[in-house]
């Protein structure tokens, strides 16, 4: 009967994913991912889920988590945040995810935050890095990302520092949401520290095209330091609208505006536009990664590549080395756990180091300042990762 | 040779169905679908809810375009007020959900009055552009009153019970939810056969003989805002419970289009075709998605890069091709095979 006992006991033992979470086999971890396939802003999902493809090839590649591989499954939302539910609710019981990384956009993630609580789905956001998603804090969610208001506030001082003159107008276009209001406390902080005049304060609605009256505003105020609070096409019809009035412009951008596909959007205004970001738009780690990926993916898939697949790779590995540290007996606890203490984690120098052990258990908010030129069509960084 | 149904009194003429055959497949339908949860696992319970909430919403946009006639593309903005109603009253103010889930209705009904006045005189597609812009000023005092609406952050829903089951995931909302659209599909059917439902009909058909007729055109159409915008509200109030969260980005202009595609598929006029144009659209993405399953594990670059797309693309063709093919819509398509069945082996 002992010897029964100590047999069953041992076959318990050995076998990892008796005691496990959903989503965990003695071979496999599978990850969820939700993100925005299909519709007009695919390109942004397409880049992110990329970068989960890629940090699943890398660690795979070194013999998996523990000896487990990393599955992700990725399903489409269409950035609407109703199918973001639905599309986590299959991950959760169809598929049976571990955990989660692609979160899709703010309202997205917050349409899904109900049952990654309800599941404690260990979840890393690292592309919609707002306020909300990590105030109040959720215990099983991770952020990684700067906030737009620091982003903007970098770049702003940026300009401000490198050519201070007593002329220069301030002036600022923004989305009329939560977004834009994260866009313009950063220009408000930077206004108000560096006594600059605050030229114009504009509002529109989110798929407003036409930015013709709003450039003539800025030209009757004088603006000529923009922090420009558009997105993808919107951000190229302002700067053009600013072109066709001869606007003598420095703008600022969103992250957004970083990714190729957007800088080629706003490079006929003629503009060298800044861009500051949490996640590195070039330089050696970049062409490292681009030549890491080559093993990963297709050269077809390569063209994707884009600021979301660092911050999506970023993501998946510190979850992987959150995972790591639990051992055989990987629990959703035991992650969650880790990712508390994750500390100065390596991004391959993707970004600054993440850290998750604070109160927010939010990391990535120093930010790099880039700027575009026209010449070339390539990024060039302006001043490195720091803490705004 | 079978022979088709003859009615011979008035009140076989207006009944539901005088056809026990109907009746027997109905309940038998229903006790089916009332065993859901105990034959399926929890993701197919929450299509079976989404299916059920866009049933409610169809019917209710049916009732005001398919028989009355007036075209509205104000979905999104009745859906959202129904939504947030419900949200705010659960969450912000405690109320139960026996009482906030009516509100729902009830105040989107309120609004759609406001809306219905200034458009009496209007029709068509005029008609169907200031549903549009209602919407957007929906959106704009949603996001601009912070106070109530929480603004952009959107409201998480909360403290939704029913005799002691939270009725906000899992068996308890799928009960809840059945037994609201049964409750408004029923309650529909029998209005759209009342002295009320015949003049919507008359209006649709043609506005100047109704109003010759005697039909008080602007209270039958205010009629028609309102009782549509009070099951698109209880839609949305039940949207809000199955989400727990709601934004005014969930509540986008696609909502409407396709509450217009619902009916447009499923046969216009007809409730039973709302209900099989809601079925359809609702699990199209979810049969084209086991459908491309199927190839999950082929070793083409080209479908593994481009599944989604073509996903899209394919959604967007079935419902170009049945359009074109089948412009009666599912109803119509049922209408047919029906009449086939009647008549073989004869073709007419």
């Amino acid at each position: 009967m002992k010897r029964l006992a100590m047999t069953l006991a041992a076959f318990l033992a050995s076998t990892a994913a008796y005691a496990a979470d959903p989503g965990v086999t003695d071979t496999e971890i599978r990850i969820g991912d939700v993100n925005i396939m299909t519709g007009p802003a695919a390109f942004v999902g397409k880049g992110f889920s990329l970068g989960s493809k890629i940090a699943a090839g890398l660690i795979n590649s070194k013999g998996g988590v523990n000896g487990r591989k990393i599955t992700v499954i990725t399903e489409d939302d269409g950035y609407i945040p109703a199918r973001s539910f639905q599309a986590l609710t299959k991950l959760i019981e169809v598929d049976e995810i571990f955990a989660l990384n692609g979160t899709s956009g703010t309202a997205n993630v917050m349409a899904m935050m109900p049952l990654i609580e309800e599941n404690n789905i260990p979840t890393v956001v690292s592309q919609a890095p707002a306020a909300i998603v990590y105030n109040p804090v959720r215990p099983s969610v991770f952020t990684f990302g700067a906030s737009y208001s620091d982003a903007f506030y970098a770049q702003l001082k940026y300009i401000h520092e490198k050519n201070p003159s007593k002329d220069a107008v301030f002036g600022i276009i923004r989305q009329d949401d939560d977004f834009g209001k994260e866009v313009e406390a950063g220009y408000d902080r930077a206004v108000k520290e560096f006594g600059v005049k605050d030229g114009i304060r504009l509002r529109f609605k989110k798929g407003t095209t036409n930015f013709s009256a709003e450039a003539a505003q800025m030209k009757e105020a004088g603006v000529t330091v923009l922090a420009n609070g558009g997105i993808f096409a919107g951000a190229g019809n302002i700067l053009g609208e600013a072109r066709k009035l001869d606007l003598q412009l420095q703008p600022a951008e969103v992250w957004s505006e970083g990714i190729p596909a957007s800088a080629k959007l706003l490079a006929p205004a003629g503009y060298d536009f800044m861009v500051a970001d949490y996640v590195s738009l070039t330089g050696p780690a970049n062409d490292k990664f681009m030549e890491m990926a080559k093993q990963f993916v297709t050269a077809d898939e390569l063209k994707d590549v884009s600021r979301y697949t660092y911050a999506s790779f970023i993501g998946l590995t510190s979850l992987a080395a959150a995972m790591e540290k639990c051992g055989q007996d990987l629990t959703r606890e035991c992650t969650i756990d880790n990712l508390r203490k994750l500390k100065d984690f390596d991004t391959l120098g993707l970004s600054a180091p993440v850290s998750f052990d604070n109160p927010e258990q939010h990391s990535g908010t120093a930010v790099g300042v880039y700027q575009y030129n026209i010449k070339d069509g390539k990024f060039e960084e302006r001043a490195g990762f720091q803490q705004y | 040779m079978r022979t088709g149904h003859f009615n011979e009194t008035h009140s076989q003429l207006v009944a539901l169905s005088t056809s026990r055959t109907v009746w027997g497949w109905t309940i038998a339908a229903i006790t089916v679908v009332a065993a859901a949860p105990l034959l399926v696992g929890n993701y197919s319970l929450t299509i079976l809810v989404s299916v059920m909430i866009a049933i409610v919403g169809a019917v209710g946009l049916n009732m005001l375009t398919g028989t009355t006639g007036l075209v509205s593309l104000g979905q999104a903005g009745f859906l959202a007020v129904g939504a947030y109603t419900n949200a705010i009253l659960l969450s912000d103010y405690g109320w139960s959900v026996w009482f906030s889930l009516p509100m729902s209705g009830v105040v989107a009904a309120a609004i759609s009055v406001l809306v219905g006045v200034p458009s009496l005189r209007l029709k068509g597609l005029y008609l169907a552009i200031t549903t549009l812009a209602f919407s957007f000023i929906i959106n704009h005092i949603i996001l601009y009153a912070e106070d109530l609406t929480h603004g952009p952050n959107g409201v998480f829903v909360k403290g939704a019970t029913m005799f002691g089951f939270n009725v906000q995931k899992g068996a308890p909302l799928f009960y809840m939810t059945l037994a609201v659209t049964i409750l408004i599909v029923f309650g529909v059917l029998n209005l759209s056969r009342t002295r009320i439902g015949r003049a919507w009909m008359a209006i649709r058909d043609h506005d100047i003989a109704a109003r010759v007729m005697g039909v008080d055109l602007v209270r039958y159409k205010l009629l028609a805002f309102a009782i549509s915008s009070f099951i698109v509200g209880i839609a949305g109030g039940l949207m809000s419970l199955q989400l727990r969260f709601v934004n005014i980005d969930v509540f986008a202009l696609i909502l409407s289009i396709e509450a217009l595609a619902i009916i447009i598929l499923g046969g216009l006029g007809s409730i039973a075709g709302a209900i099989l144009g809601a079925i359809f659209l609702t699990l199209l993405p979810e049969g084209l998605r086991l459908f491309f399953s199927l190839f999950a594990n082929s070793e083409s670059t080209f479908y593994t890069n481009y599944v989604f797309e073509i996903r899209g693309i394919a959604y967007g063709v079935v419902i170009v091709l049945f359009l074109r093919f089948k412009p009666d819509g599912l109803i119509g398509a049922w209408r047919d095979a029906r009449k086939y069945w009647s008549n073989w082996p004869l073709a007419y």
